[in-house]
Protein backbone atom coordinates (compact mmCIF):
# COMPACT_ATOMS: atom_id res chain seq x y z
CA UNK A 1 0.00 0.00 0.00
CA UNK A 2 1.22 3.47 -0.93
CA UNK A 3 2.54 5.54 1.95
CA UNK A 4 0.86 8.74 3.05
CA UNK A 5 3.63 10.81 1.53
CA UNK A 6 3.32 9.10 -1.89
CA UNK A 7 -0.40 9.74 -1.99
CA UNK A 8 0.04 13.34 -0.92
CA UNK A 9 2.55 13.90 -3.72
CA UNK A 10 0.17 12.44 -6.24
CA UNK A 11 -2.64 14.67 -5.00
CA UNK A 12 -0.56 17.79 -5.46
CA UNK A 13 0.51 16.66 -8.95
CA UNK A 14 -3.11 16.11 -9.97
CA UNK A 15 -4.04 19.49 -8.49
CA UNK A 16 -1.39 21.14 -10.66
CA UNK A 17 -2.79 19.44 -13.75
CA UNK A 18 -6.27 20.55 -12.77
CA UNK A 19 -5.13 24.17 -12.52
CA UNK A 20 -3.64 23.97 -16.00
CA UNK A 21 -6.63 22.31 -17.62
CA UNK A 22 -8.96 24.81 -15.97
CA UNK A 23 -6.88 27.70 -17.33
CA UNK A 24 -6.88 26.13 -20.79
CA UNK A 25 -10.63 25.75 -20.64
CA UNK A 26 -11.04 29.43 -19.87
CA UNK A 27 -8.64 30.50 -22.62
CA UNK A 28 -10.55 28.31 -25.08
CA UNK A 29 -13.85 29.84 -23.96
CA UNK A 30 -12.59 33.37 -24.54
CA UNK A 31 -11.19 32.45 -27.97
CA UNK A 32 -14.41 30.67 -28.85
CA UNK A 33 -16.40 33.85 -28.29
CA UNK A 34 -14.06 35.78 -30.57
CA UNK A 35 -14.26 33.07 -33.22
CA UNK A 36 -18.06 33.17 -33.08
CA UNK A 37 -18.01 36.92 -33.59
CA UNK A 38 -15.81 36.51 -36.64
CA UNK A 39 -18.27 34.07 -38.22
CA UNK A 40 -20.95 36.70 -37.68
CA UNK A 41 -18.76 39.47 -39.12
CA UNK A 42 -18.33 37.61 -42.41
CA UNK A 43 -22.05 37.37 -43.07
CA UNK A 44 -22.80 40.94 -44.23
CA UNK A 45 -19.79 40.84 -46.56
CA UNK A 46 -20.81 37.52 -48.08
CA UNK A 47 -24.39 38.74 -48.52
CA UNK A 48 -23.25 41.94 -50.21
CA UNK A 49 -21.02 39.96 -52.60
CA UNK A 50 -23.99 37.76 -53.43
CA UNK A 51 -26.25 40.75 -54.15
CA UNK A 52 -23.59 42.32 -56.29
CA UNK A 53 -23.18 39.11 -58.26
CA UNK A 54 -26.91 38.93 -58.94
CA UNK A 55 -26.88 42.52 -60.13
CA UNK A 56 -23.90 42.03 -62.42
CA UNK A 57 -25.32 38.77 -63.76
CA UNK A 58 -28.59 40.50 -64.64
CA UNK A 59 -26.68 43.19 -66.50
CA UNK A 60 -24.34 40.83 -68.34
CA UNK A 61 -25.72 40.01 -71.76
CA UNK A 62 -24.75 36.36 -71.60
CA UNK A 63 -25.28 35.89 -67.87
CA UNK A 64 -22.39 34.52 -65.86
CA UNK A 65 -19.43 33.92 -68.20
CA UNK A 66 -18.22 30.35 -68.57
CA UNK A 67 -15.20 30.51 -66.28
CA UNK A 68 -12.84 27.53 -65.96
CA UNK A 69 -13.70 27.09 -62.28
CA UNK A 70 -17.38 26.78 -63.19
CA UNK A 71 -17.00 24.13 -65.85
CA UNK A 72 -16.88 20.50 -64.89
CA UNK A 73 -14.02 18.36 -66.11
CA UNK A 74 -15.17 15.63 -68.48
CA UNK A 75 -13.22 12.94 -66.66
CA UNK A 76 -12.56 12.82 -62.96
CA UNK A 77 -9.21 11.08 -62.56
CA UNK A 78 -7.93 12.98 -59.52
CA UNK A 79 -9.91 14.47 -56.67
CA UNK A 80 -8.39 17.09 -54.41
CA UNK A 81 -9.30 16.72 -50.73
CA UNK A 82 -8.69 19.68 -48.46
CA UNK A 83 -8.65 18.66 -44.81
CA UNK A 84 -9.20 21.58 -42.47
CA UNK A 85 -8.27 21.09 -38.80
CA UNK A 86 -5.95 22.61 -36.20
CA UNK A 87 -2.30 23.27 -35.49
CA UNK A 88 -2.54 21.94 -31.97
CA UNK A 89 -4.00 18.96 -30.18
CA UNK A 90 -5.67 18.62 -26.77
CA UNK A 91 -9.05 19.16 -28.37
CA UNK A 92 -10.69 15.77 -28.14
CA UNK A 93 -11.59 14.18 -31.47
CA UNK A 94 -11.42 17.50 -33.32
CA UNK A 95 -8.35 16.68 -35.42
CA UNK A 96 -8.61 12.92 -35.65
CA UNK A 97 -12.19 12.86 -36.93
CA UNK A 98 -11.20 15.06 -39.88
CA UNK A 99 -8.24 12.86 -40.75
CA UNK A 100 -10.43 9.77 -40.45
CA UNK A 101 -13.16 11.27 -42.63
CA UNK A 102 -10.55 12.44 -45.15
CA UNK A 103 -8.94 9.03 -45.47
CA UNK A 104 -12.38 7.42 -45.79
CA UNK A 105 -13.31 9.91 -48.53
CA UNK A 106 -10.05 9.14 -50.31
CA UNK A 107 -10.80 5.42 -50.24
CA UNK A 108 -14.27 6.08 -51.55
CA UNK A 109 -12.82 7.98 -54.52
CA UNK A 110 -10.27 5.24 -55.15
CA UNK A 111 -13.11 2.74 -55.32
CA UNK A 112 -14.66 4.89 -58.02
CA UNK A 113 -11.43 5.01 -59.96
CA UNK A 114 -10.21 8.48 -58.98
CA UNK A 115 -6.96 9.10 -57.15
CA UNK A 116 -7.18 11.34 -54.09
CA UNK A 117 -4.80 14.31 -53.86
CA UNK A 118 -4.49 15.59 -50.31
CA UNK A 119 -4.21 19.18 -49.18
CA UNK A 120 -4.09 20.05 -45.49
CA UNK A 121 -4.77 23.16 -43.47
CA UNK A 122 -3.38 22.83 -39.96
CA UNK A 123 -0.26 21.14 -38.61
CA UNK A 124 -2.17 18.22 -37.09
CA UNK A 125 -3.83 16.81 -40.20
CA UNK A 126 -0.61 17.46 -42.17
CA UNK A 127 1.41 15.47 -39.62
CA UNK A 128 -1.16 12.66 -39.34
CA UNK A 129 -1.30 12.20 -43.10
CA UNK A 130 2.48 12.20 -43.49
CA UNK A 131 2.66 9.66 -40.67
CA UNK A 132 0.28 7.42 -42.58
CA UNK A 133 2.58 7.70 -45.57
CA UNK A 134 0.19 9.89 -47.56
CA UNK A 135 1.87 12.45 -49.76
CA UNK A 136 0.52 15.99 -49.47
CA UNK A 137 0.18 18.25 -52.49
CA UNK A 138 0.33 21.28 -50.21
CA UNK A 139 -0.11 22.10 -46.56
CA UNK A 140 -0.98 25.41 -44.95
CA UNK A 141 -0.12 25.94 -41.29
CA UNK A 142 0.44 28.54 -38.62
CA UNK A 143 -2.87 30.39 -38.58
CA UNK A 144 -5.59 28.05 -37.34
CA UNK A 145 -5.94 29.95 -34.06
CA UNK A 146 -6.99 33.04 -35.93
CA UNK A 147 -7.29 32.59 -39.69
CA UNK A 148 -7.16 35.77 -41.79
CA UNK A 149 -8.93 36.29 -45.09
CA UNK A 150 -5.53 36.35 -46.77
CA UNK A 151 -4.95 32.77 -45.53
CA UNK A 152 -8.22 31.67 -47.07
CA UNK A 153 -7.29 33.39 -50.30
CA UNK A 154 -3.91 31.66 -50.39
CA UNK A 155 -5.55 28.26 -49.95
CA UNK A 156 -8.41 28.94 -52.37
CA UNK A 157 -6.07 30.30 -55.04
CA UNK A 158 -3.81 27.29 -54.75
CA UNK A 159 -6.82 24.99 -55.17
CA UNK A 160 -8.27 26.99 -58.06
CA UNK A 161 -4.88 27.01 -59.78
CA UNK A 162 -4.69 23.24 -59.30
CA UNK A 163 -8.16 22.89 -60.77
CA UNK A 164 -7.66 25.20 -63.74
CA UNK A 165 -4.17 23.88 -64.53
CA UNK A 166 -5.60 20.30 -64.57
CA UNK A 167 -3.75 19.08 -61.51
CA UNK A 168 -7.08 17.90 -60.08
CA UNK A 169 -10.54 17.43 -61.61
CA UNK A 170 -12.61 18.14 -58.53
CA UNK A 171 -11.99 19.57 -55.09
CA UNK A 172 -13.74 18.66 -51.86
CA UNK A 173 -13.31 20.29 -48.48
CA UNK A 174 -13.70 18.54 -45.12
CA UNK A 175 -13.96 20.56 -41.95
CA UNK A 176 -15.58 20.63 -38.52
CA UNK A 177 -18.80 22.58 -38.95
CA UNK A 178 -19.64 24.71 -35.96
CA UNK A 179 -23.04 23.89 -34.49
CA UNK A 180 -22.63 24.95 -30.86
CA UNK A 181 -19.82 25.13 -28.31
CA UNK A 182 -20.34 21.48 -27.45
CA UNK A 183 -21.28 20.14 -30.86
CA UNK A 184 -19.24 19.97 -34.06
CA UNK A 185 -20.05 17.94 -37.14
CA UNK A 186 -17.74 16.89 -39.93
CA UNK A 187 -18.89 18.57 -43.13
CA UNK A 188 -17.86 17.49 -46.59
CA UNK A 189 -18.58 19.90 -49.41
CA UNK A 190 -17.68 20.20 -53.05
CA UNK A 191 -15.61 23.31 -53.59
CA UNK A 192 -14.75 22.98 -57.27
CA UNK A 193 -16.22 23.07 -59.82
CA UNK A 194 -18.28 25.85 -58.34
CA UNK A 195 -21.99 25.24 -58.82
CA UNK A 196 -23.46 27.99 -60.93
CA UNK A 197 -26.77 27.66 -59.12
CA UNK A 198 -25.13 28.60 -55.84
CA UNK A 199 -23.95 31.93 -57.25
CA UNK A 200 -27.37 33.38 -57.75
CA UNK A 201 -29.39 31.68 -55.04
CA UNK A 202 -30.42 34.58 -52.88
CA UNK A 203 -31.22 32.69 -49.75
CA UNK A 204 -30.63 29.08 -48.94
CA UNK A 205 -29.39 26.86 -46.23
CA UNK A 206 -26.08 25.05 -46.44
CA UNK A 207 -26.38 23.31 -43.11
CA UNK A 208 -26.84 19.90 -44.70
CA UNK A 209 -24.04 17.51 -45.50
CA UNK A 210 -23.25 17.44 -49.22
CA UNK A 211 -24.28 20.92 -50.23
CA UNK A 212 -22.29 22.86 -52.77
CA UNK A 213 -19.96 25.01 -50.73
CA UNK A 214 -21.09 28.26 -52.27
CA UNK A 215 -24.53 28.19 -50.77
CA UNK A 216 -23.30 29.15 -47.33
CA UNK A 217 -26.10 29.38 -44.87
CA UNK A 218 -27.13 32.97 -44.74
CA UNK A 219 -30.18 34.93 -45.54
CA UNK A 220 -30.17 38.30 -47.24
CA UNK A 221 -29.99 40.95 -44.57
CA UNK A 222 -32.91 43.29 -44.67
CA UNK A 223 -32.77 46.85 -43.51
CA UNK A 224 -29.99 48.08 -45.80
CA UNK A 225 -31.14 50.68 -48.26
CA UNK A 226 -31.63 49.00 -51.59
CA UNK A 227 -29.23 50.69 -53.92
CA UNK A 228 -30.76 49.86 -57.28
CA UNK A 229 -32.78 52.37 -59.25
CA UNK A 230 -31.45 53.67 -62.53
CA UNK A 231 -29.31 51.42 -64.73
CA UNK A 232 -25.87 51.68 -63.23
CA UNK A 233 -22.57 52.21 -64.99
CA UNK A 234 -20.15 49.33 -64.96
CA UNK A 235 -16.42 49.76 -64.66
CA UNK A 236 -15.27 47.56 -66.30
CA UNK A 237 -18.02 45.57 -68.05
CA UNK A 238 -20.39 43.36 -66.03
CA UNK A 239 -18.66 40.31 -67.53
CA UNK A 240 -15.27 41.47 -66.30
CA UNK A 241 -16.69 42.22 -62.85
CA UNK A 242 -18.16 38.72 -62.69
CA UNK A 243 -14.80 37.28 -63.68
CA UNK A 244 -13.50 38.74 -60.41
CA UNK A 245 -16.56 38.08 -58.28
CA UNK A 246 -16.98 34.39 -59.03
CA UNK A 247 -13.59 33.23 -57.68
CA UNK A 248 -14.33 35.22 -54.53
CA UNK A 249 -17.06 32.71 -53.77
CA UNK A 250 -14.46 30.00 -53.44
CA UNK A 251 -12.34 32.19 -51.18
CA UNK A 252 -15.34 33.06 -49.02
CA UNK A 253 -16.31 29.38 -48.78
CA UNK A 254 -12.81 28.47 -47.66
CA UNK A 255 -12.74 31.39 -45.23
CA UNK A 256 -16.05 30.35 -43.74
CA UNK A 257 -14.78 26.80 -43.35
CA UNK A 258 -11.61 28.07 -41.64
CA UNK A 259 -13.61 30.25 -39.27
CA UNK A 260 -16.05 27.49 -38.41
CA UNK A 261 -13.20 25.06 -37.93
CA UNK A 262 -11.49 27.49 -35.55
CA UNK A 263 -14.66 27.99 -33.54
CA UNK A 264 -15.13 24.21 -33.44
CA UNK A 265 -11.55 23.74 -32.32
CA UNK A 266 -11.94 26.11 -29.40
CA UNK A 267 -15.29 24.54 -28.53
CA UNK A 268 -13.82 21.04 -28.65
CA UNK A 269 -10.84 22.10 -26.57
CA UNK A 270 -13.10 23.77 -24.04
CA UNK A 271 -15.13 20.57 -23.65
CA UNK A 272 -12.04 18.36 -23.53
CA UNK A 273 -10.41 20.54 -20.89
CA UNK A 274 -13.57 20.72 -18.82
CA UNK A 275 -13.73 16.93 -18.82
CA UNK A 276 -10.06 16.78 -17.85
CA UNK A 277 -10.70 19.20 -14.99
CA UNK A 278 -13.67 17.13 -13.80
CA UNK A 279 -11.67 13.92 -14.03
CA UNK A 280 -8.86 15.49 -12.04
CA UNK A 281 -11.43 16.44 -9.39
CA UNK A 282 -12.68 12.86 -9.15
CA UNK A 283 -9.13 11.58 -8.97
CA UNK A 284 -8.31 14.01 -6.16
CA UNK A 285 -11.34 12.80 -4.20
CA UNK A 286 -10.29 9.17 -4.60
CA UNK A 287 -6.73 9.92 -3.63
CA UNK A 288 -7.80 11.93 -0.60
CA UNK A 289 -9.90 9.00 0.53
CA UNK A 290 -6.96 6.72 0.02
CA UNK A 291 -4.73 9.05 1.99
CA UNK A 292 -7.17 9.24 4.88
CA UNK A 293 -7.42 5.49 4.92
CA UNK A 294 -3.64 5.19 5.03
CA UNK A 295 -3.47 7.72 7.83
CA UNK A 296 -6.15 5.94 9.82
CA UNK A 297 -4.42 2.61 9.31
CA UNK A 298 -1.20 4.11 10.61
CA UNK A 299 -2.97 5.51 13.70
CA UNK A 300 -4.73 2.24 14.39
CA UNK A 301 -1.45 0.44 14.06
CA UNK A 302 0.15 2.82 16.55
CA UNK A 303 -2.66 2.41 19.10
CA UNK A 304 -2.46 -1.34 18.80
CA UNK A 305 1.26 -1.16 19.40
CA UNK A 306 0.80 1.06 22.46
CA UNK A 307 -1.95 -1.18 23.83
CA UNK A 308 0.11 -4.29 23.20
CA UNK A 309 3.08 -2.62 24.88
CA UNK A 310 0.98 -1.64 27.92
CA UNK A 311 -0.39 -5.15 28.21
CA UNK A 312 3.12 -6.51 28.05
CA UNK A 313 4.15 -4.36 30.97
CA UNK A 314 0.97 -4.93 32.97
CA UNK B 1 -16.95 75.05 -49.75
CA UNK B 2 -18.92 72.48 -47.88
CA UNK B 3 -20.12 69.47 -49.80
CA UNK B 4 -23.32 67.59 -49.28
CA UNK B 5 -22.83 64.42 -47.31
CA UNK B 6 -23.82 60.88 -48.16
CA UNK B 7 -23.57 57.53 -46.42
CA UNK B 8 -20.67 55.16 -46.95
CA UNK B 9 -20.08 51.63 -45.78
CA UNK B 10 -16.74 49.88 -45.94
CA UNK B 11 -17.12 46.14 -45.38
CA UNK B 12 -14.38 43.54 -45.13
CA UNK B 13 -14.66 39.79 -44.50
CA UNK B 14 -13.48 40.53 -40.96
CA UNK B 15 -16.22 43.04 -40.27
CA UNK B 16 -17.14 46.64 -40.84
CA UNK B 17 -14.22 49.04 -41.27
CA UNK B 18 -16.30 52.20 -41.57
CA UNK B 19 -19.94 53.27 -41.69
CA UNK B 20 -21.06 56.86 -41.65
CA UNK B 21 -21.43 60.07 -43.56
CA UNK B 22 -18.74 61.55 -45.73
CA UNK B 23 -18.37 64.33 -48.28
CA UNK B 24 -16.17 62.44 -50.68
CA UNK B 25 -14.68 59.01 -51.24
CA UNK B 26 -11.46 58.69 -53.16
CA UNK B 27 -10.25 55.31 -54.37
CA UNK B 28 -9.06 53.54 -57.51
CA UNK B 29 -11.09 51.29 -59.80
CA UNK B 30 -9.66 48.98 -62.42
CA UNK B 31 -10.04 51.84 -64.89
CA UNK B 32 -8.41 54.48 -62.74
CA UNK B 33 -8.64 56.93 -59.86
CA UNK B 34 -12.18 57.89 -58.87
CA UNK B 35 -13.78 60.38 -56.52
CA UNK B 36 -17.39 59.93 -55.41
CA UNK B 37 -19.48 62.86 -54.25
CA UNK B 38 -23.11 62.93 -53.07
CA UNK B 39 -25.72 62.00 -55.69
CA UNK B 40 -23.24 60.14 -57.84
CA UNK B 41 -24.74 58.11 -60.69
CA UNK B 42 -25.28 54.40 -59.94
CA UNK B 43 -22.07 52.49 -60.46
CA UNK B 44 -20.64 49.03 -60.00
CA UNK B 45 -16.88 48.80 -60.24
CA UNK B 46 -13.93 46.63 -59.27
CA UNK B 47 -11.35 48.23 -56.99
CA UNK B 48 -7.60 47.87 -57.06
CA UNK B 49 -5.20 48.03 -54.11
CA UNK B 50 -4.63 51.65 -53.25
CA UNK B 51 -5.03 54.24 -50.53
CA UNK B 52 -8.68 54.74 -49.74
CA UNK B 53 -9.53 58.23 -48.54
CA UNK B 54 -12.80 59.14 -46.83
CA UNK B 55 -13.31 62.89 -46.51
CA UNK B 56 -15.57 63.14 -43.49
CA UNK B 57 -15.29 66.94 -43.57
CA UNK B 58 -13.22 69.64 -45.25
CA UNK B 59 -10.29 69.06 -42.95
CA UNK B 60 -10.75 65.50 -41.81
CA UNK B 61 -9.60 62.62 -43.95
CA UNK B 62 -9.73 58.97 -42.92
CA UNK B 63 -7.13 56.87 -44.69
CA UNK B 64 -7.03 53.14 -45.23
CA UNK B 65 -4.76 50.82 -47.15
CA UNK B 66 -7.27 49.00 -49.28
CA UNK B 67 -6.86 45.65 -51.03
CA UNK B 68 -8.89 44.50 -54.04
CA UNK B 69 -12.61 44.85 -53.84
CA UNK B 70 -15.81 46.20 -55.28
CA UNK B 71 -17.61 49.49 -55.22
CA UNK B 72 -21.34 49.88 -55.50
CA UNK B 73 -22.92 53.34 -55.68
CA UNK B 74 -26.61 54.10 -55.87
CA UNK B 75 -29.40 55.90 -54.03
CA UNK B 76 -26.91 58.33 -52.52
CA UNK B 77 -25.16 55.47 -50.77
CA UNK B 78 -21.76 53.97 -51.47
CA UNK B 79 -20.76 50.48 -50.46
CA UNK B 80 -17.17 49.35 -50.63
CA UNK B 81 -16.44 45.66 -50.30
CA UNK B 82 -12.73 45.21 -49.85
CA UNK B 83 -10.68 42.20 -48.83
CA UNK B 84 -8.68 44.30 -46.43
CA UNK B 85 -8.88 47.80 -45.07
CA UNK B 86 -6.09 48.58 -42.63
CA UNK B 87 -4.84 51.81 -41.14
CA UNK B 88 -1.68 52.96 -42.86
CA UNK B 89 0.01 53.24 -39.46
CA UNK B 90 -0.26 49.51 -38.82
CA UNK B 91 1.48 48.51 -42.06
CA UNK B 92 4.92 46.97 -41.75
CA UNK B 93 7.13 48.19 -44.60
CA UNK B 94 9.83 45.57 -44.03
CA UNK B 95 7.31 42.74 -44.13
CA UNK B 96 5.72 44.12 -47.28
CA UNK B 97 9.12 44.46 -48.92
CA UNK B 98 9.83 40.82 -48.12
CA UNK B 99 6.49 39.78 -49.58
CA UNK B 100 7.09 41.78 -52.71
CA UNK B 101 10.47 40.11 -53.22
CA UNK B 102 8.94 36.70 -52.61
CA UNK B 103 6.24 37.44 -55.18
CA UNK B 104 8.91 38.45 -57.71
CA UNK B 105 10.80 35.21 -57.10
CA UNK B 106 7.62 33.16 -57.48
CA UNK B 107 6.81 35.03 -60.65
CA UNK B 108 10.11 33.91 -62.17
CA UNK B 109 9.31 30.33 -61.26
CA UNK B 110 5.70 30.33 -62.48
CA UNK B 111 5.11 29.11 -66.01
CA UNK B 112 3.59 31.38 -68.63
CA UNK B 113 -0.16 31.56 -68.89
CA UNK B 114 -0.91 29.51 -65.78
CA UNK B 115 -3.42 30.29 -63.08
CA UNK B 116 -0.53 30.36 -60.66
CA UNK B 117 1.07 33.24 -62.54
CA UNK B 118 -2.10 35.29 -62.40
CA UNK B 119 -2.34 34.70 -58.65
CA UNK B 120 1.23 35.78 -57.99
CA UNK B 121 0.86 38.86 -60.16
CA UNK B 122 -2.12 39.92 -58.10
CA UNK B 123 -0.15 39.37 -54.90
CA UNK B 124 2.66 41.48 -56.24
CA UNK B 125 0.40 44.40 -57.19
CA UNK B 126 -1.06 44.38 -53.73
CA UNK B 127 2.30 44.29 -51.95
CA UNK B 128 3.49 47.12 -54.17
CA UNK B 129 0.50 49.33 -53.44
CA UNK B 130 0.64 48.69 -49.70
CA UNK B 131 4.38 49.29 -49.61
CA UNK B 132 3.89 52.64 -51.29
CA UNK B 133 1.29 53.62 -48.70
CA UNK B 134 3.48 52.43 -45.85
CA UNK B 135 6.44 54.42 -47.10
CA UNK B 136 4.39 57.54 -47.73
CA UNK B 137 2.73 57.34 -44.30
Amino acid sequence: MASQRDVRNRISAVKNIQTITRAMEMVAAARLRRAEQRIEALRPYADAIRRMTSQAAEAAAAGVPKLPILSEHAQVARVGLLLVAGDRGLAGAFNSQIVRAGVAAGRQHEAQGAAPVYFASGRRPAASLSFRGVELAASFTGFTDRPAYADARRIAERLMAAYVDDEVDRVEILYNGYVSPISQVVRRETLLPLQQASLLADAGDGAGGEQPAGTGGEQATGGRPRTRRATPDYEPSPEEILRRLVPDYVVISVFRALLESTASEHGARMTAMRNATDNAGTLIEDLTLQMNRARQAAITQEIMEVVAGAEGIG
Amino acid sequence: MAHRKFTVEVLTPEGEAFAGEVEMVSTRTTLGQIGILANHAPLLATLEPTELRLYTSESQILRFAQAEGYLQVGGNHAMLLVEEAVEPGSLDAAKLQARLEEAERELDAAGDDTEKRRVVERDKRRAQAFLQIAEAG
